[in-house]
């Protein structure tokens, strides 16, 4: 194999697992864009990454930062090195997804009907009934095919020898996808005949079968039915993927002020007078769809939508109440799922998890802080966690007192230490912590998952934090045929 | 066997026209064996379709929406209802024993939702408060009519001073409000001490002759669970027994399961709010037909200046603002 200049100066680091570098020498995977790279000056690559910036802002391609009290729309930050999947690693990956995906399915029908995972004494009743996500209201309301998640975007990480873990499964109303499909067609540009040489397989079918599956909930039995997105508004976060999506779907982009209940159904407002809407795809949290029933005071929903939902008339992606499976209190019990509900050994690990509200392990975690990764239950994006290693005495102080003010709302894990994904900056290629998000669809026929996802770069040197919100980037991910 | 005909009559009116008006009603009466409904009418401006299903308490929930412009809501519900008086509970089971099968409930799904606390500042002082009132040798029943009558000489009925958005801690520095306040300080001293206990909603329905606190209104109180007996009523704002003279619409674990009458709309924010409860009795002139005097509800906000002028109406509704409304 030639050897590269790119690749003799890069520097793996110690004891985390680097996804191109193993054994003193490039993996085979990624031979051939090193090869390539190879050929390319240091300003053919540098022009590359400016383009690729441009392309990114002219396009709108933005998501938000909440902080300091205003809205700061941001370019998500690209890297434009891919990360690269084998074909037996992606096997062994979306299998593990599939599992599990039938696993929170059975767990959420079962939670909200019958409770035999509780009874049994399988998953503390305590923890269910307490997490704000469990909701009663939507206690034995049927859903269509009795699918709850339809877009799951599972979250996965891989420790120092290379083991894929589980992190978060975000049944609720998983983001980024825009940004896969994004960074796809961004590469395309930057590296047009690179990729056909690789075979990477392609996830632009996304949307299709997004729309698909949709299409397939729809209660009335009719040629189009509507199907709607709809979104908070402008000032959401991911408001750019919603309207990506809405488009590459030819679906309605709508707010809850578009949108009216009458007798149990729900209609859109439209210039020539009310259509009934068959099918949401909601990027609304529970609490806010509905002010009749949830958080009063949102207007961002619409009021009596659960009415319509209960009785069947409109179908909700993803159904209301998924939060109470991805409580990261309840994700430490999906291994029991899959072997209580499918008789199976889990195929993808969970990363090992401690209840805070279990004195024992509250008290082992707050002697071994240091090696810790405390998180509330509840929160998401990576905002109000405690990286115990990378934190000062006094944080990890105020941090206890919080936790010991309502232990149910902490987990703690032990700091996981991430793979590594070579990146190209200043001029070379540097190791940086990568996590991966592939997003799971299911549907009546069954789950699919288009073979890729987001990959998300903890930019800063060091960093394990991947999360956009909290300056992290991301990449193209290549799985490859 | 009292037999009531009760009229519960809530009527919304709006300064100007509004819309899009979805609504939950939880005014049908629960029936098991001490209650029967025998006959209930509910009308509602614009003969809107009442959808109905059971929740995850149990209660027959009903929902409507009323699209249509309009400047009045009135929702008329009709009832003529049968109690029986449930027996008290016996004290031949020793308390250690009663105390030791409550603990049993902790984790069991049909009490734990109603064995929730909530923390709020005051706990640790309700908390204290709990320990030195009871007493050791007490049954549960003897704590639970100790708690109602600490509740009832504590606090004082005073309308007007709290609404359904008054906060835990705003009600214990204020040491007053109105039923659900009541009812509410007593289901947290209950389940303190490892007694569930759950809201209820419903009607006092008392003979002409005495006065409750509570009529001519919706009324709320609470129920304990006592071991080997079941669910009985506590009316603290009474500091009585709630058995056949309380009519109940709903359980759950705290106001907000068992609101009567709530609703979104889109228009003014003002609105008013004017509900009356009737009771008549079987060997009464039906009180009925005629619409009982309106009570003016705490959360009523007055109308102050009638609507203005079209181009303010105008404004208004396109500004088309979402309001919620809801009944004590």
């Amino acid at each position: 194999m030639q050897e590269s200049s790119y690749f003799s100066q890069y520097s793996p680091i110690k004891g985390v697992w680097d996804e191109m570098y193993g054994e003193n020498d490039i993996r085979d995977h990624y031979s051939k864009v090193i090869d390539y790279l190879s050929r390319e000056s240091a300003e053919d690559l540098s022009r590359k990454e400016e383009l690729a910036k441009r392309l990114f802002m002219s396009q709108g391609i933005t998501f938000t930062v909440y902080s300091s009290g205003e809205g700061i729309e941001k370019i998500f930050p690209f890297d434009i090195i891919p990360r690269i999947i084998t074909a037996d690693e992606w096997a062994f990956v979306e299998k593990g997804i599939k599992q599990r995906l039938n696993a929170l399915n059975l767990f959420l029908k079962d939670v909200y009907n019958n409770q035999f995972i509780v009874k049994d004494g399988i998953v503390p009743i305590d923890i269910i009934y307490s997490c704000p996500h469990f909701l009663r209201e939507m206690y034995q309301l049927q859903v269509p095919y009795d699918i709850y998640v339809h877009i799951a975007g599972i979250d996965l990480i891989r420790d120092h020898d290379g083991t894929f873990y589980v992190l978060e499964d975000n049944l609720r109303t998983p983001s980024g996808v825009s940004y896969m499909l994004e960074n796809r067609e961004i590469t395309k540009r930057l590296f047009p005949d690179l990729m056909p040489q690789c075979s990477v397989r392609s996830v632009t079918e996304y949307p299709t079968i997004l729309y698909k599956n949709l299409l397939s909930l729809s209660p009335r039995q009719i040629s189009n039915p509507t199907i709607v997105l709809l979104s908070p508004g402008i000032y959401n976060s991911a408001y750019f993927e919603h309207t990506t999506l809405a488009r590459l779907m030819g679906v309605e982009l709508v707010e809850g002020r578009d949108l009216v209940v009458k007798n149990q159904k729900v209609y859109m407002k439209t210039t020539i007078g009310l259509q009934q809407v068959d099918v949401i795809y909601r990027r609304v949290d529970d609490e806010y769809l509905d002010p009749l029933v949830f958080n009063p005071a949102s207007i961002l929903g619409v009021a009596g939508i659960m009415g319509a939902y209960r009785t069947g008339n409109v179908a909700i992606v993803n159904a209301i109440g998924n939060g109470v499976a991805d409580d990261k209190a309840v994700y430490a019990y999906v291994p029991e799922m899959i072997k209580y509900y499918l008789n199976e050994e889990p195929i993808l690990k969970n990363v090992p998890t401690y209840q805070l509200s279990n004195q024992d392990e509250r008290e082992h975690v707050f002697e071994n802080i240091n090696k810790m990764v405390v998180k509330k239950t509840n929160g998401s994006g990576g905002y109000g966690m405690l990286m115990g290693h990378a934190s000062s005495d006094e944080e990890i102080e105020d941090y206890k007192k919080e936790i010991l003010k309502d232990p149910r709302n902490f987990i703690a894990q032990p700091t996981i230490s991430l793979s590594a994904a070579p990146c190209y900056m200043q001029g070379g290629l540097h190791p940086r912590r990568i996590d991966l998000r592939p997003y799971a669809l299911c549907g009546p026929d069954g789950i699919e998952i288009v073979p890729g996802g987001l990959t998300r770069v903890a930019l800063k040197e060091g960093s394990l934090v991947v999360n956009s919100s909290q300056g992290g980037g991301s990449k193209d991910t290549w799985v490859l045929a | 066997m009292p037999e009531f005909k009760i009229q519960h009559l809530t009527k919304y009116t709006y300064p100007a026209p509004v819309r899009d008006s979805a609504n939950q009603i939880i005014l049908y009466p629960i029936q098991d064996e001490w209650q029967e409904v025998i006959k209930q009418e509910i009308h509602i401006s614009g003969d809107p379709v009442i959808d109905t299903f059971i929740d995850y308490y149990g209660n027959k929930v009903g929902s409507f929406t009323y699209s249509e412009p309009h400047s009045a809501l009135l929702i008329n519900s009709k009832i003529l209802v049968q109690t029986k008086h449930k027996q008290l509970p016996g004290n031949d089971i020793f308390p250690a024993q009663q105390w030791e099968d409550l603990k049993q409930l902790r984790y069991m799904v049909p009490y734990i939702d109603f064995l929730r606390l909530e923390h709020f500042e005051g706990f640790n002082d309700l908390k204290a408060l709990v320990e030195a009132e009871k007493s050791k040798d007490d049954t549960p029943y003897q704590a639970v009519l100790r708690f109602s009558r600490y509740v009832y000489d504590n606090f004082q009925y005073i309308k007007g001073v709290t609404s359904v958005e008054t906060t835990m801690d705003e009600i214990w520095k204020l040491k007053a409000g109105v039923c659900q306040d009541f009812a509410h300080i007593l289901t947290l001293m209950l389940r303190l001490v490892g007694i569930p206990a759950r809201y209820v909603s419903g009607y006092i329905c008392t003979h002409r002759s005495t006065t409750m606190r509570g009529e001519g209104a919706t009324h709320a109180w609470a129920e304990a669970y006592i071991p080997d007996y079941g669910w009985l009523g506590i009316d603290p704002t009474n500091n009585c027994i709630a058995n056949e003279m309380h009519v109940r619409l709903a359980v759950g674990r705290n106001f907000l399961d068992c609101s009567p009458v709530k609703g979104v709309y889109k228009g003014a924010s003002e609105h008013r709010l004017d509900v009356s409860v009737a009771v008549g009795y079987e060997d009464d002139a039906p009180s009925m037909h005629q619409p009982g005097e309106f009570i003016d509800m705490p959360e009523h906000k007055p109308v102050t200046t009638f609507p203005k002028n079209s181009y303010q109406r105008y404004m208004e509704m396109l500004l088309q603002q979402q309001q919620q409304q809801q009944q004590q």
